[in-house]
């Protein structure tokens, strides 16, 4: 080998440890990775999905196919084989839902999401990542929700959490996460698709590339559903410069002037 | 105890503290409740919602005509339950309690729970709000 070919390649490395400190240095070192085609990856070797996020998809406005609609984008839909499998009863129930969604859906009045609509809701969430846990920041609903990827199981004496209780783990890079406990008080999307406290959630989570990820529940609730059934979306990253979540305080603005609360009047 | 159940327990304590600041602030006493309307009232569980900021405990309770009606009570936050004792197990589904407390301003079926009185003779104060009659907040 000459130095002619050695020059060139030892010079490119040189600048790419150099751009990997700079970038460390201002917290971009994932953008490099991008940058470079390779999934970002924590220390342990396992994906690193921090950053934030957001669908391009109109899941939230009805998970099914649906069109010529005032209050909805067209949309074919994120339900694997288009319907969601309703049980006879739970059927009325959604199309009781459906009519009174301008009124009754549980985001217009600011409660949290829920799993998985606060993933495709569309608007940003953002992922901050550990070896041990992965945490979901929601702009919506003040919503924290954490995925435990420390081998630990559901508790014992569970609560009927909003967000359920999630833990997760890796099948090759696709992180799996098992999400139960969860209260009936949140919808599927806007449309009065809904679930009961029964709701188990299977979630996979894989890089298609260093900036998408594909998202993937299975969605099981024996009260409501006669079998269970699969909903999917993309996700991108957000790479605009300086971009941050900032809580949307939307559907709780016309009640600012009952709080803090006051004291009864005497 | 096992490492599990302290994790669980550390787990319980963050949400704890984490929940309970935004949850005695949640909302006053008075903007959904009658101080002028206290009622006592025996019956059925139906169903505990171990919610946040604070649980909801529905009865059948039965009415002098003979029918049934169901009536939900604001009951308290999940961790202040457990650390009394109480969880989905201790206060299932079927059994008798009684509450002491007030009715919801809107008139329908809807209280605010002071005291409860479960199967086993045990009370238990909830309600945190403090504006409530007789609360203080650290009572929650």
């Amino acid at each position: 080998m000459n130095t002619s070919v050695k020059q060139p390649s030892s010079r490119f490395r040189r600048l790419g440890v150099a751009v990997v400190l700079a970038a460390g240095a201002l917290g971009l070192s994932s953008a490099v990775q991008a940058a470079a085609g390779k999934i970002p990856r924590l220390a342990n070797g396992k994906p690193d999905f921090s950053g934030i996020w957001q669908t391009t998809s109109a899941a939230d406005y009805d998970l099914e196919p649906h069109a010529n609609r005032k209050d909805a984008p067209p949309f074919a839909g994120a339900v694997e084989g288009g319907t969601i499998p309703y049980l006879p009863k739970a059927l009325e129930q959604k199309k009781k839902n459906f009519a009174a969604r301008a009124t009754d859906d549980p985001a217009l009045k600011g409660y949290t999401l829920g799993v998985p609509r606060g993933i495709y809701y569309p608007e940003p969430f953002q992922i901050f990542q550990r070896k041990q846990d992965l945490t979901q920041v929601f702009q919506f609903g003040h919503s924290v929700r954490t995925i435990y990827t420390n081998e630990t199981d559901h508790p014992k004496d569970p609560y009927d959490w909003w967000l359920g209780d999630s833990r997760g783990h890796w099948e090759g890079d696709t992180l799996v996460v098992d999400a139960r406990f969860f209260n009936d008080k949140t919808w599927f999307d806007r449309a009065g698709n809904f679930h009961s406290d029964q709701l188990h959630v299977v979630e996979r989570w894989t890089y298609l590339d260093p900036n998408t990820i594909e998202y993937k529940a299975t969605v099981e609730d024996p009260q409501v559903f006669s079998r269970p059934w699969n909903v999917g979306v993309i996700l991108y990253r957000h790479r605009e410069k300086d971009f941050q979540l900032i809580e949307d305080y939307r559907f709780t603005l016309d009640y600012d002037e009952h709080y803090p609360p006051k004291p009864p009047a005497q | 105890m096992s490492t599990k159940s302290k994790l669980v327990l550390g787990l319980a304590l963050a949400g704890f503290l984490g929940a309970t600041v935004p949850a005695n602030a949640h909302h006053a006493f008075s903007a959904e409740f009658d101080a002028e309307q206290p009622i006592e009232l025996k019956g059925t569980v139906t169903k505990l919602e171990l919610v946040n900021p604070h649980s909801w405990l529905y009865l059948d309770v039965a009415q002098p005509d003979g029918s049934v009606a169901n009536w939900g009570f604001e009951f308290g936050a999940p961790f202040s339950l457990k650390e009394k004792g109480v969880t989905k197990a201790t206060l299932p589904v079927g059994s008798q309690v009684s509450i002491q407390g007030y009715r919801a301003k809107n008139g329908k079926n809807f209280g605010y729970a002071v005291t409860t009185v479960l199967a086993d003779g045990r009370a238990v104060k909830t309600g945190g709000a403090q504006d409530a009659p007789g609360s203080q907040a650290a009572a929650q």
